[in-house]
């Protein structure tokens, strides 16, 4: 394992960012290594594939953006096939990041009134590790709802193969599914850029800086530095 | 026949909803009486015909009945039923093909605008040009007519010859018929026409005979004399369809709660940018440039 110098700062952060994470390289932390961003990237990038094909076909209000990809038609054609691509990305980020986003017994009140606090920035809690609650919650409803999308999604994809009654759930469970998704995407992408700057970073080159870290993750701050977690 | 006009009074996913034209126009119905139908399939023919749809194979599978189902190239189907009633054994013929219902299924489904219209006179047609092939169309409609051809991967069905209405002249499939059991007119024309073979079928003894024109859907562009009135499904016809209800659910409620949801959401993050500003650490650069950081 090779030190690197503190003096060098950003740049040999993004360069131990390529192979590992929970490190610390001077002034920063390495907190998501390259492959979690790629797979994180294509997640991303497949979500607004999907989106982007699905939203006109959803509504006529959103027709103009089938005109990105030529017309509804090739929206039918292209929309099950961006879904099973997102599918894949979401089941290889579940898989990579399942663990670190195991809950805890003390996450319980995420659901209710600690999200609300957090919101309020009034919750401060010195045992958050490298995930909140929040963020948890967030990755397992986005794994359950990419499944949710995957079954009615096939229905929808072959409705001939199947009985009347499942295309009609599934109707139903995928619209419900993508407007869950659509609200909550807005309030990810909003706390990850505006809300909460410094987080943005951490999935584009991979570090966040120390003092980032012990503010939103106190207890994954201190395991990685081994410091005070103390605000300065 | 007075030509028809081509308005439009309802269009699939249309935001303005109806167009009416200020003319009224008579509404049209297919008069079909089954108890006078002999099976003979000529109006299967006319409309392959007419509609120049190329032949299907067709198989041997224990029946009369040309196909099992309707076909995206098959879009006019007598239905074959052999039953005991009563200890006599009958045929009971149905003519399986699109009902022009007066509040269509398929049309309240689909999602590409003005693939599926309904002219003022009461026919529902397919624009192909504007078809995408979702397949929505099937899950709306309670008789299960639509087809998606496999080929082409739009929509087709039975159209009422709108073609040939529009310029005076009745459907290929009525034209051909050699019994009688097929009419052409003006949706009260046919009611009145089938009360009379009605109440003729209930003197002769066929005391359940009814008209089928189910109000679940508003009543249908095809109505239909069964002499069995009290089962329609005997003939395969459902005894109160109706637009599905996740049809109506998806469009009238989740439709619009969702639009509603995703405006608020993105609202509800601005409105909480400016109540809440930003959480930044003290000590970066980001953090003194404003917000009131926790």
């Amino acid at each position: 394992m090779s030190t690197v110098d503190a003096a060098t700062g950003a740049d040999a952060g993004t360069a131990a960012a390529r192979e590992r994470e929970d490190v610390v390289v001077g002034d920063e932390i390495v907190r998501h290594k390259r492959s979690a961003r790629l797979v994180h990237g294509a997640v991303a990038l497949t979500f607004f594939a999907c989106l982007l094909t699905g939203m006109p076909i959803w509504s006529p209000v959103f027709g103009w953006m089938s005109g990105f990809f030529g017309g509804l038609a090739v929206c039918r054609w292209l929309h099950p096939w961006t879904g099973l691509a997102f599918v894949l990305a979401t089941a290889a980020m579940t898989l990579q990041w399942r663990r670190s986003m195991a809950f805890e017994a003390s996450e319980k009140g995420w659901l209710g009134p600690k999200l609300f606090r957090y919101m309020r920035y009034e919750e401060v809690d010195p045992d958050v590790g490298k995930y909140n609650g929040g963020q948890k919650l967030f990755f397992w409803a986005a794994a359950l709802g990419a499944l949710g999308l995957l079954a009615s999604g096939l229905v929808m994809w072959f409705p001939e193969s199947f009985p009347q009654l499942a295309r009609e759930i599934s109707i139903l469970l995928h619209d419900v599914a993508f407007l869950l998704f659509a609200v909550a995407i807005v309030y990810h992408i909003y706390l990850g850029t505006a809300a909460e700057p410094g987080t943005f970073r951490a999935i584009t080159r991979g570090t966040v800086t120390k003092s980032w870290a012990r503010l939103h993750h106190p207890r994954w701050f201190r395991e990685v530095s081994g410091g005070d977690s103390r605000p300065r | 026949m007075i030509p028809q006009s081509l308005e439009i009074r309802r269009s699939s996913a249309s935001l303005k909803g109806t167009v009416a034209g200020s003319r009224e126009v008579p509404v049209v119905a297919k008069y079909v009486d089954t108890s006078t139908c002999i099976g003979c399939k000529a109006c299967e023919v006319a409309c392959v015909e007419w509609n120049d749809l190329p032949s299907i194979p067709t198989h041997q599978f224990g029946s009369y009945q040309t196909l099992p189902t309707l076909h995206a190239d098959f879009w006019n189907l007598i239905r074959f039923r052999e039953m005991e009633v009563a200890g006599q054994t009958t045929w009971l013929m149905r003519k399986d093909n699109c009902m022009h219902c007066e509040d269509p299924g398929c049309l309240a489904a689909c999602p590409a605008p003005g693939a599926i219209v309904q002219y003022a006179n009461g026919i529902v047609d397919v624009n192909p040009d504007a078809c995408i092939g979702c397949g929505y169309c099937e899950t709306g409609c309670p008789f299960d007519v639509p087809r998606i051809h496999e080929r082409t991967a739009k929509m087709s069905k039975c159209t009422l010859c709108v073609d040939r209405v529009s310029v005076g002249i009745e459907p290929a499939c009525v034209k051909s018929c050699p019994t009688g059991c097929l009419h052409f007119g003006t949706k009260e024309d046919m009611v009145e026409l089938g009360a009379k073979r009605v109440e003729q079928l209930q003197l002769a003894g066929f005391r359940e005979a009814a008209l089928y024109d189910p109000p679940g859907v508003g009543g249908t562009g095809v109505v239909t004399v069964l002499a069995h009135g009290d089962h329609p499904e005997w003939y395969g016809l459902p005894r109160d369809p109706r637009v599905p209800f996740s049809i109506g659910v998806l469009k009238r409620v989740l439709r619009p709660l969702g639009m509603l949801a995703i405006f608020a959401a993105v609202v509800g993050a601005f409105a909480h940018y400016t109540r809440f500003g930003r959480k930044a650490p003290p000590n970066d650069g980001a953090g003194e440039r404003g917000g009131r950081a926790a």
